[in-house]
């Protein structure tokens, strides 16, 4: 009796855990349900284009770095994170390859020779497509709230557990788009990308991921 | 990043000839370099570093911390972290730094180097006074390191920087501020192999 206590205490201590670790976000009791909607919506998303802000959280510094730029993807691989505000950047992912330019030059890495490069890619494409929930590279909760879902996603493999706590992807209950990635570090500190003035399949021309 | 190993086989490679053969020992008023010293008490830099034909871009941070220590991290503009050091005193710790980089030799030349720009090795009264070429060089010493530090005549500003040995210079950091405080833009220029970084302070706005 006192075990069966026991038990029961733990299960609901750890359920309250659960709820209490997102304020505003109970947990999606129909999993299946929550993926295959957001699988479907997915495969109707063929491009998106919107502005973004990225805030670099250092906790042991109490600081943090704000950035602005511009985003798009297209179908099935192609990413363009144009940075403007407070530095110039532009990162081009295309398949395999990325572009890199700054202020002074520009460089192309082949993702296939880089596995780290490889592995961040792939983790920034799977999250903007919305693969990420099916990757074995991770494992997966999913919470809501009343306008929005929250992907939690924790790395299982080696090298992104060293990168990555966890990476969190706030969906929007609407369309079922990303609007937040929230990239979560071992050390504390966090990446937080808000996607703003989102549209979703508009014509991008295939000019803008090209890599010379 | 494979080329931050080369960085490791590079350092320590051979250095210039007898840099400071012809300074003569003078004596220079000791709170002229005192009164010189850097605040940084937050500053944001666009980062280039480039390394045996290769290169990188980042943001380093520098910045005042309430323990009195001074901290410098540089990531990339996506927000990966590459390094993280703290100097405090003659303290100086790695909080973080990725593997590609976790080289001694690395280390130290960073360490090195941000700490003639931090201006860590100025110690009140502890320096010797030199003229060359009819500039003021403020030197001084941590076992066989040289920190110079070489102002115009009349103290108003710091010309450059070096550091090296007695005889040989490693390396040098050019700079120009607005505010004299805290540098507008930086330039550490190595000698003994092809490695240069340079900073150019970002006005961001911090909430």
């Amino acid at each position: 009796m006192r075990k069966l206590f026991l038990l029961v205490a733990i299960l609901l201590n750890s359920n309250l855990v659960l709820q209490a670790q997102y304020a505003g976000y109970t947990a999606v009791a129909d999993l299946n349900a929550f993926k295959s909607k957001f699988a479907a919506a997915s495969q109707n998303t063929h491009s998106i284009k919107s502005d973004f802000v990225q805030e670099k959280n250092l906790s042991l510094l109490s600081d943090k770095i704000v950035s602005k730029g511009k985003f798009w993807f297209k179908k099935e691989n192609s990413v363009r994170m144009e940075y403007t505000t407070p530095f110039q950047y532009l990162m081009i992912i295309n398949g395999t390859n990325v572009y890199i330019r700054d202020n002074q030059k520009e460089n192309k890495i082949s993702t296939r020779s880089n596995k780290l490069f490889q592995q961040i890619n792939k983790v920034m494409v799977d999250c903007v497509k919305g693969g990420a929930l099916d990757s074995k590279d991770f494992s997966s909760r999913v919470f809501q709230s009343g306008t929005a879902y929250l992907a939690e996603l924790t790395p299982v493999d080696k090298n992104l557990k060293t990168l990555f706590s966890t990476i969190n992807m706030i969906i929007d209950k609407k369309d079922f788009s990303v609007t937040r990635i929230e990239m979560h570090e071992p050390s504390g500190d966090n990446t937080i990308i808000q996607f703003h003035n989102r549209e979703l399949n508009t014509n991008i021309p295939d000019a803008l991921f090209v890599i010379r | 990043m494979r080329f931050l190993l080369y960085v490791s086989i590079l350092i320590g490679a051979s250095a210039c000839s007898s840099a400071y053969k012809h300074a003569q020992q003078t004596s220079l008023p000791s709170d002229c370099i005192t009164s010189l010293q850097p605040h940084f008490s937050r500053a944001l830099y666009s980062t280039q570093v480039d390394v045996v034909g290769k290169h990188l871009s980042g943001l380093l941070i520098i910045k005042a911390m309430p323990d009195s220590s001074t901290r410098l991290l540089f990531a990339n503009e996506a927000g990966f972290k590459f390094f993280d050091f703290g100097f405090k005193g003659k303290e100086f710790t790695v909080y973080h730094i990725i593997d590609q980089m976790n080289r001694k030799a690395v280390i130290k030349t960073l360490r090195k180097d941000f700490a003639l720009l931090l201006m860590q090795p100025v110690v009140p009264y502890k320096s010797h006074g030199m003229l060359l070429e009819g500039e003021n060089y403020h030197v001084f010493s941590e076992g066989k390191d040289h920190y110079y530090y070489i102002t115009d005549a009349d103290c108003s500003r710091i010309v450059r920087m070096e550091r090296g040995s007695k005889r040989k210079k490693v390396s040098t950091i050019f700079s120009t501020a607005d505010d004299r405080n805290i540098p507008d833009s930086i330039r550490i220029q190595h000698h003994n192999f092809d490695f240069t970084i340079t900073l150019k302070r970002l006005q961001d706005v911090v909430e």
